[in-house]
């Protein structure tokens, strides 16, 4: 009994694993800790390089300095002006545009309270899953890489209207085939290379459209792209297949990579790294592998991403230090986090809102608290089934004033006041509210029962049998199946909201919750009669065939409504291949007319982005692209709080 | 013993197959399917979402077109150590290069003459100090293969639909043919006799000419690029055992499509999160449930069993969830205690610090990484841990109490032993069994992860990732995540049966 394994032994051999554990884990720890400064090292030999730089190119005075004189304003063009010297790159008889090199919208450095410095945390809502341009496909992994690569172009926080980014001149054909860019000579990556127009033609050519990186994503928005044509070493050259305004788009608006950094990796490696992200932004990412070698050093999931002020920044360079993005999945645990103190910025649920708007009057003195309708405020909405329901079934919806009748027996304000806490705007068609392909004259139609009944009444609806349901002259009851994705108790007041106020009017409702993956298959068979969901946006236009056009009734099309309007068909061809901005911008308001009118879904809400930010930080303006993080800086006159 | 075990390990295999199969059917079965994930960024729809054709490529690129007893097979052949076929390479990297595969015939053969199947006669690079320029050529033809490949999927897929189009042109009976999903599977239109006057008939014929020239393509740069692949840029992988066909590899547990990472990885990184949690919580759970159940179980009927059978039960009730929003919204509140961090794993500083505590030379005190982790678990574990008492310190009891009736223990009573001796030489030991087999429960549990628990505390494990692979139908996940836990399940069932023989001398397996 005595030599058997006992109770004690068992402990001592436990000890004996926890110390040796622990002497292991400090072995790691300890090598961790040894990289760290090693990093640091190297980033201080960086600094001291770009000094010695700095110093040489005082010496030299400003002998090298460029003799293009570059307009201040970002606006306007200048037309004719090809033939002088410096425009030598550009195609003759062309307008050409020029731009300011990127500014801040609002200058911060007037502001009271700058200083230099400063960590900002924003509280994600989920963890992106890969940082790398392209291949990442979340919204949380482009908020990201927004901040450390930049585009040909991008859109004025104040005007909306898309201006140079890297660009400092381009041309639009006016027919729409063909766009030319210079870019600006002193655009730098974060590691002091030059941005060329070699790597422009590197990140659409052999990056995106190598089939062998897996950005399908963006490889089939850019089925138009023919070609990028290097010119000289700052002009590049797209061809496009076919006019359309999109062109511009793809254009300006994907970042640019580096070709002497991404080319290092094998395809297969830059599909599966998790942060390989390089740019000429503001921010870089913290730890950057600098080749196959090193691949283990890239940030990974599950930790915070760390972004550092991009200390050779080519344009005006940020105030803060650091950008923080942690992620916290709980709606509660995001709340308390903030209040804490661990993050700087939130998005706060509409009841959290106003709950915390409510109940303390306090909050707003140490904390911003931001709610605005801008360019990414994507909108709800009830479709309507106008076509044959999976091929076979007609619904009463495909009579115009019926749809027409259903949006008017819906008490929109109220619902907005009731299911969302009176967060959010009547939605009044397709286009943002911001935008300004929205025309501001047309409004949503009113809550209007009575009128609701007499259009039901004129297509053929009445109750005839005195049962308080509608039927038709064939004596057909009306009634519907309304289909939601059964997500979360929105959606379920949401549907109890719309039974209820249908029955009211005699309509008979039945509602279907399903998975959302079951949904998109019900989306693609066109099996239902009403269903609710809500597009997203992330510009101030966007192309409306794929979801407006008859054609796009057919599969693979999101016209899952299957409304076919010939006037609407004639405005999308026609606003598609108008390059003229102004004029495109009507064509679109007048498709947002008949579409208003139509009513092929009843637009619901317009979702306003809503935002806690911490008061230690200034210059928080809201844009109607969004927030602009890198015009923020921490406010020095605020002590910081002491740590834990 | 050994020839129990020996059979005990051979009826594992088809165990573990019968599981993955069944996992695998349901999988196939289920409504839904990837093109949800695909839609959706930040929760709502994407405007410019070219879904379907994210589709036709993710659906080739993964095989996910086959049918679902061929995926399945492809699934085994990759996580089986023995593979048949042609043998991957390996590149610099250490990455898998496989053949360039096979391209489907182009379809409809029976309305429109497909091209032959082209013969390329292509030398590749070879010989010796030619390596570099091998490797580049083949990774030139390897791009030109998934190009042209790409390009022949979307054209197949445009035949689809404009054959879908032609039908319903051609009106009933042929419409009833169709897909329920609105697409046409040629194979139901064997019997179609083409009609040249309808509207669609010069579509159609231009469609399936444009997938034909497309496939010639295709299959031409394909062939280029095995030719190349067979002349080896890179060295071979594994080890033969028959030339040409049979050899030994790694597992493969795939790619997972909704992150576009290797499984291994994602499981590599989530695995050791969860396994920290459970490790920290398992031995909490068992050092209190079971010394209290002991006690509970002596002295039966006082006011500790009481106390203690209706607090564990009281913890017991208490809904995992309700716990961890009240451990969130007032231990770690800072309006209200603030003594814990809300989520996350370490402080954002934690990789610069020492491992252990100490106080540094101004006589401040450090924490450390060790203490900083222990802090952030603390209301994950405490989460975890309160329910399991009630259940394990119940069994404890109530397994004692039926011994402490048994003669042997009368007897030994009588005789004189002193009474802890009783309780835990004769007793407890004796008490043991029902503990072992809810013991050797825990080691699938601590793979799994606990789903409502790293959702709330925001723990980057095992939990999180597999709800987020069912969500977005991401098969390869599932399936790497049941076969690992059935393994472990299995083996801890033969452990279990191990133990009983150990812990009870009546048990024996000869």
């Amino acid at each position: 009994m005595n030599n058997r394994f006992g109770l004690k032994d068992f402990f001592q051999i436990v000890l004996l694993l926890a110390v040796l554990l622990t002497v292991w884990l400090s072995m790691v720890q300890k090598t961790r800790v040894e990289l760290d400064v090693k990093t640091a090292i190297g980033k201080l030999d960086e600094l001291e390089k770009q000094a010695a730089q700095l110093q040489r190119k005082m010496e030299q005075g400003f002998a090298e300095r460029p003799t293009v004189v570059v307009q201040q304003g970002g606006g306007g063009g200048s037309a004719g002006a090809a033939g002088m010297a410096n425009d030598a790159w550009a195609r003759p008889g062309v307008k050409i545009e020029r731009w300011a090199p990127p500014h801040s919208a609002t200058d911060p450095t007037t502001q009271e309270g700058y200083s230099i410095g400063g960590e900002f945390v924003e509280i994600f809502e989920a963890q992106p899953a890969k940082l790398v341009p392209y291949i990442s496909s979340d919204v949380y992994g482009t908020r990201v890489i927004d901040r450390v690569c930049e585009s040909l172009g991008s859109f004025d926080p104040k005007t909306l209207k898309l201006e140079g980014q890297l660009a400092e001149a381009w041309q639009v054909d006016p027919d729409g085939l063909w766009i030319r860019a210079r870019i600006n000579p002193k655009a730098r990556f974060s590691d002091g290379t030059p941005v060329t127009a070699e790597d422009v033609r590197w990140t659409y050519m052999d990056y995106i459209m190598n089939p062998l990186i897996e950005a399908e994503r963006s490889r089939s928005t850019m089925d138009n792209l023919k070609e990028v044509k290097v010119i000289d070493d700052q002009t590049v050259e797209f061809v496009f297949k076919d006019a359309l305004f999109t062109n511009v788009l793809t254009a300006f608006g994907n970042p640019i990579l580096p070709k002497h950094f991404f080319a290092k990796f094998e395809p297969g490696q830059i599909n599966q790294a998790t942060g390989l992200i390089m740019g000429s932004g503001p921010f870089r990412i913290a730890n950057l592998p600098q080749g196959p070698d090193n691949l283990d050093v890239q940030w990974t999931p599950g930790q915070d991403v760390v972004l550092e002020r991009n200390e050779s920044y080519w344009a005006e360079k940020p105030a803060l230090d650091k950008l923080r993005f942690k992620s916290i999945k709980d709606d509660l645990g995001r709340l308390v986090a903030f209040r804490n103190g661990e993050g700087s910025m939130i998005l706060p649920t509409s009841p959290q809102f106003n709950k915390v708007l409510r109940d303390e009057p306090e909050f707003v003195k140490t904390n911003y608290a931001l709610k605005w309708v801008n360019m990414r405020c994507g909108y709800s909405f009830i479709a309507w089934q106008t076509g044959l329901r999976s091929g076979k079934t007609a619904t009463p919806f495909s009579d115009r004033r019926v749809r027409r009748a259903m949006t008017m027996l819906l008490d929109r304000d109220k619902m907005i006041r009731d299911i969302w806490d009176g967060i959010g705007i009547v939605a009044k068609g397709p286009m943002n509210p911001e935008s300004p392909a929205s025309d501001p004259s047309v409004k949503p139609l009113p809550f209007d029962p009575e009128q609701a009944k007499a259009l039901l009444a004129e297509a053929g609806w009445k109750d005839r049998d005195g049962d308080g349901i509608l039927e038709n002259d064939k004596g057909d009851k009306f009634k519907f199946e309304y289909t939601y994705a059964s997500s979360g108790e929105i959606a379920e007041r949401l549907a109890r909201f719309v039974k209820d106020s249908y029955e009211k009017a005699g309509i008979m409702v039945s509602t279907r919750p399903v998975d959302w993956s079951r949904y998109q298959e019900l989306l693609k068979l066109r099996d239902f009669d009403a269903i609710t969901m809500g597009w997203g946006a992330n510009a101030p236009e966007s192309d409306p065939r794929q979801i407006w056009h008859s054609e796009s009734t057919r599969e693979g099309g999101d016209n899952f409504v299957q409304w076919k309007n010939s006037e609407a068909d004639r405005l999308i061809e026609k606003g598609r291949r108008t390059m003229d901005e102004a004029e495109r911008m009507q064509v679109w308001r007048e498709l947002e007319a008949v579409i208003a009118d139509e009513q092929p879904y009843t637009f619901v809400r317009v979702s306003p982005w809503l935002r806690f930010v911490k008061r230690d930080f200034g210059n928080v303006q809201t844009y109607r692209t969004g927030l602009e993080p890198q015009e923020f800086f921490k406010i020095s006159a605020v002590p910081t709080p002491a740590g834990n | 013993m050994v020839n129990f075990l020996l059979r005990r390990l051979l009826f594992m295999v088809p165990t573990v197959l019968g599981i993955t199969f069944m996992v695998f059917m349901l999988l196939a079965l289920a409504p839904g399917g990837i093109g949800a994930g695909l839609a959706v960024q930040g929760g709502q729809m994407s405007d410019t979402s070219k879904v379907a054709q994210m589709q036709a490529y993710l659906e080739d690129r993964y095989g996910l077109n086959d049918p679902v007893v061929v995926q399945y097979l492809r699934w085994l052949g990759r996580i089986s150590p023995v593979k048949f076929g042609e043998r991957d390479l390996r590149n610099a990297s250490g990455d898998r290069v496989s053949a360039p595969r096979e391209i489907k015939q182009p379809e409809m053969a029976w309305l429109f003459t497909p091209p032959d199947a082209p013969t390329v006669v292509f030398t590749p690079v070879s010989g010796e100090g030619q390596q570099e320029q091998q490797i580049e050529e083949f990774k030139k033809l390897q791009r030109d293969a998934e190009g042209a490949r790409r390009a022949y999927i979307g054209s197949a897929r445009l035949f689809k639909d404009t054959l879908a189009d032609y039908v319903r042109e051609a009106g009933a009976p042929w419409t009833d043919r169709l897909e329920p999903k609105g697409g046409a599977e040629p194979e139901n239109f064997r019997d179609l006799k083409l009609d040249p006057a309808n509207a669609k008939f010069g579509a159609l014929h231009q469609a399936a000419d444009d997938m034909h020239k497309k496939w010639s393509l295709a299959e031409e740069a394909r062939q280029r690029a095995y030719i190349a692949f067979k002349a080896q840029p890179y060295p071979l992988s594994g080890y033969g055992v028959i030339p040409g066909a049979v050899y030994l590899d790694s597992p493969d547990l795939g790619v997972a499509f909704s992150k576009n990472r290797p499984v291994w990885d994602l499981i590599s990184a989530a695995l050791p999160v969860t396994l920290l949690i459970n490790l920290i919580a398992f031995p909490i759970s068992y050092l209190v449930a079971v010394p209290t159940g002991i006690l509970a179980a002596t002295r039966r009927g006082g006011w500790f069993d009481v106390l203690s059978g209706v607090m564990y039960l009281s913890l017991y009730s208490i809904p995992t969830v309700l716990a961890g929003v009240f451990a969130i919204g007032f231990l770690a509140n800072k309006q209200y205690l603030g003594l814990f961090p809300v989520s996350g794993l370490h402080d954002s500083a934690a990789s610069t610090y020492t491992f252990l505590p100490y106080w540094d030379d101004a006589g401040t005190w450090r924490e450390g990484w060790l203490l900083d982790l222990l802090w952030h678990v603390a209301l994950p574990v405490l989460c975890l841990v309160y329910a399991s008492f009630a259940v394990l310190s119940k069994q404890t009891r109530a397994a004692m109490l039926e011994n402490f009736n048994a003669d042997y223990v009368r007897t030994a009573k009588a005789k004189g032993v002193p009474r802890n001796d009783v309780v835990m030489r004769h007793v407890f030991r004796n008490s043991l069994l029902p503990l072992i087999t809810m013991f050797v429960g825990i080691f699938p549990a601590m793979l799994a992860g606990s789903v409502v628990i790293e959702r709330i505390f925001t723990i980057p494990g095992m939990g999180s990732l597999i709800i987020e692979a069912i969500d977005l139908r991401d098969r390869e996940i599932i399936l790497a995540n049941t076969f690992m836990i059935a393994c472990v399940n299995l083996f801890a069932l033969l452990l279990a049966d191990i133990l009983y023989a150990v812990a009870d001398p009546r048990v024996s397996y000869e």
